[in-house]
C-alpha cells in the first residue's frame, strides 16, 4: 500500500482505527488483538450496512457512530483520563532522559577536566577567590588538606579543583542512575498511548536545544575568561561547553533516528 | 434502553448470548440486538471491554479463527462462566421479581425471557 493510499482522508473506519491504535493502553499483543476485534467488527458492520442498501461512506459512518467513542473500546471513564496519564508518563520519560543525560554530561565534563588539570594546572580549571573573600581559617583548612601546597592561593585552588572533580563525578554516577532508571520505565511504560503521547523526537529535539544553548553558554564564559582572565578559572566552563556540546550531537543523532523511525514508507 | 442502564447488566447478557453458542464480537451484539428486538442498544465498542474482562475472569475463553476469510477472536462461555451465568440469572429472577410484585406487574418481562430462560432452566 502506497502512503498515499494509506493516508487517504474520507475513510471514517480507518480513522476511527487510528484514533483507537493512539488510545490503546496495555501490552503491544493486547493492541494488537483488540485492533483487530475491533477492525473486523467495523468491516462486518460496513458490510452489511452495504447489503442493506447503503453507500460504502454511509455505512461507514453507520459501522463508526454505532461502536460509539474510542473510549468506550478502550473501557476508560473519559476521553482524557488515559490520555492525560499516558501523558504524565512520556513527560516522566522525557525529564528522566534529558535530566540523566544532562547529569552525565556533568561527568564527563569531569573527565575533561582532568585532562585539562593534568595538561594546564589548578589555576587553570579554577580561578582563585579574591583576597578579602577568605579568611585565615579558610587558609589552615585549606592547606591542611593540601600539606604539600606552598601557598595559601595554591593551596585554595586544589581545594576546588578536587571538589569540582568530585561533584562532577557524583554528578555522573547520579545521571548513569537516572538513566538507568529511564530505561526500566520505558520497558514498563511500552505502551502505545503512551509512546504516542508526544510526537517522535521531542525528547530529542529538547534536548539537543537545552544542551546546545548551554554548550553556547559555556563556551562563551571560557572566552571571556580567556580574555579577561588571561585564562585563569576557563578549564570550568570549557570542560562544560565540551560535555554539552557533545551532548548536544549525541542528542542530534537521535533526533535524526527517531525521525527516520517515524517517517512512513 | 439507556445504555447506562444497560450496562450493569451487560456481563449477564453476553455471557447469556454465549451459552446459546460461541461467537466474535459482532456476532455477540447483533444476536444481543436481535434477541431484544432492538430494545438492547448500546455503543457496541463497550461489549470489548466486558468481554476481555470476562475473560481475564475466566469465565469467558477465547481464540483466534479465519471465518468468512477474516481473522476473528471468538468467545466462548468456560464452565465457570456457566456457573456463573445460572447465579446471576438466578439473583436477576429474585430480584426483577421482587421489583414486579411491589409494581403489581408479571416477574420477569418478555424483554428478559429470552436471555435469562436457558440460565433458569
Amino acid at each position: 500500500m502506497t502512503r498515499r493510499a494509506a493516508d487517504a482522508p474520507g475513510d471514517a473506519v480507518e480513522d476511527y482505527l487510528d484514533r483507537l491504535l493512539v488510545t490503546l493502553s496495555g501490552s503491544p499483543r493486547q493492541v494488537r488483538y483488540t485492533l483487530a476485534e475491533v477492525e473486523a467488527h467495523l468491516r462486518d458492520a460496513v458490510a452489511a450496512g452495504m447489503a442493506g442498501g447503503l453507500t460504502e461512506p454511509e455505512a461507514q459512518a453507520q459501522a463508526v457512530r454505532r461502536m460509539g467513542p474510542v473510549t468506550g473500546v478502550t473501557g476508560q471513564r473519559s476521553g482524557l483520563a488515559r490520555p492525560s496519564l499516558a501523558l504524565a508518563r512520556r513527560l516522566t520519560l522525557t525529564a528522566a532522559l534529558i535530566g540523566g543525560a544532562g547529569f552525565v554530561a556533568i561527568g564527563g565534563a569531569g573527565l575533561v577536566a582532568r585532562v585539562l588539570l593534568a595538561a594546564k594546572g589548578d589555576a587553570f580549571l579554577t580561578a582563585p577567590w579574591p583576597q578579602d573573600s577568605y579568611t585565615r581559617a579558610d587558609c589552615a583548612r585549606w592547606l591542611a588538606g593540601r600539606p604539600g601546597a606552598h601557598s595559601c592561593v595554591t593551596a585554595m585552588l586544589a581545594d576546588h579543583a578536587g571538589d569540582f572533580l568530585l561533584q562532577a563525578t557524583a554528578a555522573g554516577l547520579f545521571g548513569l542512575l537516572v538513566l538507568a532508571g529511564y530505561f526500566a520505565l520505558r520497558q514498563h511504560w511500552r505502551d502505545r498511548a503512551t509512546l504516542t503521547a508526544l510526537p517522535a523526537g521531542t525528547a530529542e529535539a529538547l534536548g539537543t536545544a537545552l544542551a546546545a544553548v548551554a554548550a553556547v553558554a559555556c563556551f562563551g564564559t571560557a572566552f571571556d575568561t580567556e580574555l579577561t582572565r588571561r585564562g585563569i578559572g576557563a578549564g570550568e566552563p570549557w570542560s562544560l561547553a565540551v560535555a554539552a556540546a557533545v551532548a548536544a550531537v549525541v542528542f542530534a543523532v537521535a533526533l535524526g533516528r527517531a525521525r527516520r523511525r517515524a517517517r512512513p514508507g | 434502553m439507556r445504555s447506562e442502564r444497560l450496562k450493569g447488566h451487560l456481563d449477564l447478557l453476553l455471557m447469556s448470548v454465549l451459552s446459546r453458542g460461541p461467537g466474535h464480537g459482532y456476532e455477540v451484539i447483533t444476536r444481543l440486538r436481535e434477541r431484544s428486538d432492538g430494545a438492547f442498544e448500546l455503543p457496541e465498542g463497550t461489549v470489548y471491554p466486558a468481554l476481555h474482562r470476562l475473560e481475564e475472569a475466566d469465565l469467558l475463553a477465547s481464540a483466534w479463527k479465519v471465518v468468512s476469510g477474516r481473522r476473528r477472536r471468538i468467545y466462548r462461555l468456560t464452565p465457570a462462566g456457566a456457573a456463573a451465568l445460572a447465579e446471576q440469572a438466578e439473583q436477576w429472577r429474585v430480584f426483577s421479581g421482587s421489583v414486579a410484585r411491589v409494581l403489581g406487574m408479571p416477574a420477569a418481562g418478555p424483554a428478559w425471557r429470552p436471555f435469562l430462560g436457558g440460565a433458569l432452566a
